[in-house]
């Protein structure tokens, strides 16, 4: 269905209409955060605020990007500003509570692929590691991405190259030359 | 021109090994789109996303261009001389209540907003089995926040005081988890945040004012 049509009878208080946004736009959504956040409580609160904001901010949508690619903006920015919370709370306690890591294990040497990049993806940049996971992982263009982060394709490019350097960087044995 | 190696594609093995990454397991469709209708329905919008109609905006203008003339006006204006010997009206003391409320209303939105980070990252370390006694000591700041808002004068609002009390319950029970707690009180308070406190708090955090140029996307 045309877009228009949809936010149009959204605006028009029409549930059905509001549901149906939702079913077309959910799983893609609650992928990107997923992969995001990587905790499936935090990945449903986010998916949920990023909907009631969308419901809430849709006589914004000006169909400059897809509304999609809007959404998906808005469950970004949703899941980005959540984590950050959370992480200025993690430095937090961990001050408070003195040196004690916080669900760490130790970092030694680890054999599994999958688990020595996971830690490196956690290590990269916020920038980079969403770009990353929204080019590499989730197959977004960088002119989405830009859209969604708000920046040019160029710069999601650049940042998926570092981003790309420095996981080849941590797994130089692993990755061929 | 030659790509550089960091413009190409990962290698296999790196690629497939970042898509187990976070792999998303299947959304929790019906039960998340229950939270957001439930939401939608107490916030008591049901125009959703509606733009403000061309009188508000109008009215809006009028309003702004109202309020410039008036401050202008007190700028400008000398204030009469009060002579000494009568009882003189003190203006700031007139101006605290209001200026003591929108200092509350700054206070207490983000004290709820630590609150809510706070609960959430609470819940995530409960539930992957993490030290959750590291919460205490945030949780013990939290709560003389939450002491000091509730037994502020600026306290007038029945609903806010309920959550704020609310709240102090949650805070109280985490605060006093012991290293050794039974995982009975921790069972109690998750579910007491899943039972509607974390809902109550992200609605009364407003949305964050951040930057509008991605189409309201912030």
């Amino acid at each position: 269905m045309d877009d228009r049509l949809l936010i149009a009878r959204v605006q028009a208080g029409d549930a059905t209409a509001a549901r149906e946004l939702y079913d077309a736009h959910v799983d893609r959504v609650y992928r990107m955060v997923y992969r995001i956040a990587g905790d499936p409580d935090q990945a449903k609160d986010y998916t949920q605020e990023a909907f009631i904001r969308v419901f809430e901010r849709l006589g914004h949508f000006r169909g400059d990007s897809s509304l999609g690619t809007w959404i998906c903006a808005v469950a970004l920015s949703v899941a980005l500003n959540g984590l950050r919370k959370v992480r200025r709370l993690r430095t937090r306690e961990v001050g408070l509570d003195g040196a004690v890591e916080l669900g760490a294990t130790p970092r030694e040497a680890e054999p599994d692929l999958k688990i020595r990049l996971a830690r490196a993806i956690d290590d990269l940049p916020e920038g980079y590691r969403s770009v990353f996971l929204m080019h590499d992982v989730e197959g977004y263009t960088h002119e989405e991405i830009g859209q969604m982060l708000g920046v040019q394709p160029g710069t999601s490019k650049a940042q998926l190259s570092r981003a790309r350097a420095k996981l080849r960087q941590r797994l130089a044995d692993f990755a061929k030359g | 021109m030659m790509l550089d190696k960091d413009d190409e594609p990962l290698e296999p093995e790196l690629r497939d090994a970042a898509s187990a990454y976070h792999r998303p397991p299947e959304p929790p469709r019906e039960q998340m789109w229950a939270e957001i209708a439930a939401r939608r329905a107490a916030s008591g919008t049901p125009r959703v996303g509606a733009r403000p109609r061309r009188f508000l905006i109008w009215a809006g203008g009028i309003a702004a261009v109202l309020a410039i003339g008036v401050a202008i006006g007190r700028l400008t204006i000398r204030a009469p001389i009060v002579p000494p010997t009568l009882p003189a009206s003190n203006p700031i003391a007139t101006n605290a209540p209001r200026e003591d409320a929108t200092a509350y209303r700054v206070a207490t939105a983000e004290h709820l907003g630590q609150a809510e980070a706070f609960l959430t990252l609470f819940k995530a370390s409960v539930r992957q089995g993490r030290q959750e006694q590291l919460a205490s000591a945030t949780a013990r700041q939290l709560l003389a926040t939450n002491r000091l808002l509730l037994d502020s004068p600026a306290a007038v609002d029945p609903k806010l005081k309920l959550l704020l009390q609310d709240l102090e319950l949650v805070l109280v029970q985490i605060a006093q988890l012991e290293p050794a707690h039974r995982s009975e009180d921790v069972r109690l308070i998750t579910n007491g945040l899943e039972n509607g406190m974390l809902v109550r708090l992200r609605a009364a955090v407003p949305a964050g004012a951040g930057a509008t140029s991605r189409q309201g996307a912030l």
